[in-house]
């Protein structure tokens, strides 16, 4: 196994709860019970639980967006890129500048990294289009884009394509997937769908709310990820186990 | 184009029916001169007149960019800290609904200079909206987006001129829409209360002048510019704003046939 590009220890989050009006002393809402992960270097993860079981927590202290209440998160070195939910472009900024905008922030400039970022979506042409003149797809791709401008070792990501019709999902899956071959990333990927963590990710882990904890970790054996491996029965099957180990921990 | 036409039809009918009313009626012009007298009075005063809109809208001008500089600046700082905020948006307020023709006369007793006086009192009037509409698109932000520049380690001010203040731009030029026209109004009132005469008067000054010597051609001129200059202001103020934000703001989207 390679080095590790993410190792959590101990790592807790407690949300300090509203101020408590009949006196009672309150502990706060637990998102996260403490947590011990181990991401390998270059490996695809995949997160998925229901919504409240601290998912989005848990990418976010990877981040260090959201600091641990308790315990360490420890990072390999090399950048990290994160891509949110919605696109979270600035609608008043076109296609290259928002994606070069990693590397404005460093006063590096990206007139020549942010187009090809762009074609690497296959957004080539498409440089001076302002977000609103792109399709829901196609602004998903100017963030990934943007998330790998800075060629990040570390790609995290929270339900991308949760907003995004199936067909287009789909394309993004297969693209991601070349994507991460071609680059060597070490990818975290939340969702709430089984089966596109099961189709993305080498290795599932599935969580559980209130607490907010890993119930298991299951490795992914998928010999085929193209399109058409959607269809095989190494994926219904995998779908169905890891589908009953969510089931079996609500 | 009937935009343009229907109102402006309009307009030109209430003219005549004005002008027709005076005639038939034989209405002295002291108490209500005809729309043809007005514009005679606006021809042979027309020097004179455009000197005062001169003064007035130098005022104007002068106390619209000095509450845009000031307004911006006091909304930023308010908006860096909620402490902040709490303490001093209540004088912001008060600033806003107190009448400025109640401060004017202290103003007048601790200012010597006039230009000085009516640009305190314009600056009283117009700042406010600038300040909390700034205010609100300051607060507007996207989170995700804040993330994001926190994610790539963006220094304060970078945030600052990169995505706080694009973000709130057209919150802000709405409030500009509306500073504009009071930034006029605020001047006309300084100049009334303030009781400028004289060769450096502005055209408020004029107005009253005219409605004391009972010349009501002449003081409905100085009101037709007047308004003709609010009408001016605002048009420009939101050809500017279309003009910002006509690339990537909702409101400002050409529509598409």
């Amino acid at each position: 196994m390679n080095a590790a590009a993410v190792t959590l220890r101990g790592v807790a989050k407690t949300f300090p709860s509203a101020p408590p009006s009949s006196g009672t002393p309150s502990s706060g809402t637990t998102a996260l019970a403490p947590t011990d992960l181990t991401i390998a270097s270059g490996s695809f993860v995949a997160i998925v639980g229901p919504s409240g079981c601290g998912k989005s927590t848990l990418l976010r202290m990877i981040a260090g967006l959201t600091p641990p209440s308790t315990g360490h998160v420890e990072r390999a070195e090399g950048a990290v890129g994160f891509v949110f939910q919605s696109p979270t472009l600035m609608p008043w900024a076109t296609a290259q500048e928002n994606c070069a905008l990693p590397l404005a922030l460093s006063g590096i400039d990206g007139s020549l990294a942010a187009p090809e970022a762009l074609a690497r979506v296959g957004l080539a042409g498409f440089e001076g289009a302002y977000p609103h003149e792109l399709s829901g797809g196609m602004q998903m791709r100017v963030s990934i884009a943007r998330a790998m401008v800075t060629s990040p070792r570390l790609l995290l990501m929270d339900e991308p394509f949760a907003a995004l019709d199936e067909l287009t999902r789909f394309r993004l899956n297969d693209d991601l997937i070349a994507l991460w071959k071609q680059n060597g990333w070490t990818v975290v990927f939340v969702t709430h769908s089984i089966r596109e963590a099961v189709f993305l990710a080498e290795r599932v882990v599935v969580m559980s709310p209130r607490p907010g904890r890993i119930v298991a970790d299951i490795a992914v054996d998928l010999p085929d990820r193209s399109p058409a491996a959607r269809l095989s029965h190494a994926f219904t099957d995998q779908c169905a186990r890891v589908s009953a180990v969510l089931e079996g921990a609500a | 184009m009937s935009r343009v036409l229907l109102p402006a039809l309009f307009g030109i009918l209430v003219l005549c029916a004005w002008e027709a009313a005076v005639r038939v009626m034989g209405v002295p012009a002291y108490i209500m001169p005809a729309p043809s007298a007005i514009l005679a009075a606006l021809a042979s005063n027309a020097p004179d007149l455009l000197a005062g809109l001169a003064v007035t809208l130098e005022v104007t001008f002068a106390a619209l960019i000095l509450a845009v500089a000031t307004g911006v600046l006091i909304a930023v700082l308010l908006a860096s800290s909620p402490l902040a905020e709490r303490t001093f948006f209540p004088y912001a307020v008060f600033l806003q609904v107190t009448p400025i023709v109640t401060i004017a006369p202290f103003i007048i007793i601790w200012v010597s200079n006039i230009f000085a006086v009516l640009l305190i009192l314009a600056w009283m009037a117009a700042v406010f909206p600038i300040i909390s509409n700034t205010l609100l698109g300051l607060k507007s932000v996207d989170r995700n987006l804040k993330d994001l520049f926190r994610l790539y380690g963006a220094s304060r001010a970078q945030t600052l001129w990169k995505l706080s203040l694009p973000s709130c731009l057209p919150y802000f030029l709405g409030g500009l829409r509306i500073s504009g026209g009071l930034a006029l109004i605020g001047t006309v009132v300084a100049e009334m209360v303030a009781g400028t005469s004289g060769t450096r008067s502005g055209l408020a000054g004029r107005l009253l002048e005219a409605s004391y010597r009972l010349e009501l051609a002449t003081a409905f001129a100085c009101f037709a510019l007047l308004s003709a200059s609010g009408l001016g202001i605002y048009a420009a103020l939101q050809w500017l704003s279309r003009r910002l934000l006509r690339r990537w703001h909702e409101s400002a989207r050409e529509e598409q046939v």
